[in-house]
């Protein structure tokens, strides 16, 4: 590409940025959100400008928060109870709780894309919630010191309340964040798009890639919302769930975000879930892709300068590069953080570990299941999440390898689907895959003919 | 008093609401930039108005030694 060209696309993404900053500042003066949370590492600081999550530990947190009072006089200095054991290493304990919480505010949707992970439907779920519900587990999770929510679906666009619901996020010190298929409900969401964080759009393809993907050819509807929501808002991005069919496409995927100034691109594995888990076959990455995909993206990212996020169940083929670990723990990079930084609520509000998973079974016989409004009393309980907060139990190769502690053995939502044990190692790992391959346990007898 | 150290730092927001997505853009930039970026959040930190948290049950520990 020519200097002029990467020169001129700099200049474009710092105007874009430096205009982002205003509005970030302008929405943070109406709202401001939540700032810092304690956790027992340190706190956990909240930057709007830049936008980061800043994980501190207690003697630089003691530094900037004001939790030093009264009592403060020579004689003692007040320690918040989360303080009252030993300082423990980020990531070595669940967090207080979680860093953003993943609402599928609604199951309903026309699309019928092939692989949806939530098997949405037009009907929708049975028991959907409504603003009243969904407003109260704004105010849990508030209450539980959440940072951020990331609304989605479905179709969240179409819910006639949805502004509604992220204004009160914002009022109550949360930044709301959605995804949208840009397929239904765009006049209104557009209108509302300025009380959200950050949109992205699911693009799985460009022109007839989309149809590939997703089973019908909706690219043109999609970039057309893309395009409307990025004429009123700078903060618009895509989500790509990178599959066998739109792999090759990739840098083209970029060269559209840049195209489009979007802020960001954010990757996504394939996950065998909801109707995903029928198509997981024909749409899941090969071993190969998984082991080009960093630096496929790295160079993408370069190449366009395009900001680019993976998404959690990709750590295993970040880690297949042998990137600097102090390096990824100082980005956060982590594998399943599911039942940690972050949970999920179907649409009726029952709590999961992430939106992948199956909501965690009654506490007693004849219970419900618990819900997003009860994540404070959930989350202590013995045995909260399952095998997604038992991963430093792993077997090999997990066990021995380097990066297990940031990794977490993967994708627990693969790992259940193709090993029927979401504390198995992730079978699309590539260390995994070469595991298996030399163990002649795991080898794969032919019939003898 | 320690200065105490920032542990990692997690950029932007995560708008997909079914996993988790981090920034992986600093791999292409590597260790050097972070480490010469991290100072300069810590000063935007050290340098905004004392944020007030919840301290709802706080206990009380001798001084540490001066």
């Amino acid at each position: 590409m020519k200097l002029g060209t990467t020169l001129g696309r700099l200049a474009a993404r710092g105007f874009d940025t430096a205009l982002a900053v205003v509005e970030r500042a302008r929405q943070a003066h109406r709202h401001p959100p939540r700032r810092a949370r304690l956790e027992r590492f340190g706190a956990i600081l909240q930057l709007t400008v830049p936008r980061a999550l800043v994980f501190v530990d207690r003697a630089f947190a003691r530094r900037v928060l004001a939790i030093q009072s009264e009592s403060e006089n020579g004689n003692g200095v007040v320690r918040p109870a989360i303080w009252a054991g030993v300082e423990t290493a980020l990531g070595d304990a669940p967090l207080s709780a979680p860093l953003e919480a993943h609402l599928q505010l609604t199951n309903r949707c026309d699309a019928g894309c092939q692989g949806c992970y939530t098997g949405a439907s037009p009907d929708g779920a049975p028991n959907e919630w409504g603003l009243a519900e969904w407003t109260r587990a704004i105010d849990h999770l508030a209450e539980a010191g959440v940072f951020h929510v990331a609304l989605g679906g479905g179709e969240s666009a179409v819910l006639p309340w949805l502004g509604e619901l992220a204004d009160h996020a914002r009022r109550r010190g949360i930044v709301p964040n959605l995804t949208t298929s840009g397929l239904a409900g765009l006049d209104r969401l557009v209108a509302i798009c300025d009380r959200f964080g950050q949109i992205n759009v699911s693009l799985d393809g460009l022109g007839p890639t989309y149809a590939r993907v997703r089973g019908f050819d909706g690219f043109a509807r999609a970039d057309a919302a893309i395009r409307a929501l990025r004429a009123v808002k700078r903060e618009v991005g895509i989500n790509v769930v990178v599959t066998r069919q739109n792999f090759d496409e990739l840098d083209g995927l970029f060269a559209y975000a840049a195209q489009r100034r979007l802020s960001e691109i954010e990757l996504l594995r394939f996950k065998p879930s909801g109707r995903g888990a029928r198509a997981y076959g024909e749409l899941r990455c090969s071993d190969a892709q998984h082991r080009a995909f960093l630096p496929a993206i790295l160079a993408a990212a370069k190449r366009h300068a395009v900001r680019v996020k993976v998404d959690c169940s990709y750590t295993p083929m970040l880690a297949h590069h042998r990137p600097d670990r102090a390096l990824l723990a100082e980005l956060a990079v982590y594998g399943c953080t599911g039942g940690d930084f972050l949970v999920g609520a179907k649409p009726g509000g029952q709590l999961t570990a992430c939106s992948f998973a199956a909501p965690p079974p009654p506490p007693a016989p004849g219970a419900d299941r618990p819900r997003v409004t009860e994540l404070r009393s959930y989350w202590d309980a013995p045995g909260a999440f399952g095998a997604f907060r038992t991963w430093s139990n792993a077997r090999e190769p997990c066990a021995s390898c380097a990066y297990h502690a940031l990794c977490r053995g993967g994708c627990k939502v693969v790992s259940a689907h193709a090993a029927g044990d979401p504390s198995a190692p992730d079978p699309e790992c590539p260390r995994v895959v070469d595991h298996r391959a030399a163990d002649p346990t795991h080898r794969v007898h032919l019939p003898v003919v | 008093m320690r200065r105490g150290r920032i542990l990692a730092i997690k950029w932007g927001m995560n708008p997909n609401s079914s996993s988790l997505g981090v920034d992986v853009t600093f791999l292409l930039v590597g260790a050097t930039v972070l480490a010469a970026v991290t100072p300069m959040i810590g000063a935007l930190l050290r340098w905004r108005r004392r944020v007030p948290v919840d301290t709802p049950s706080a206990t009380t520990d001798p001084a540490p030694p001066a």
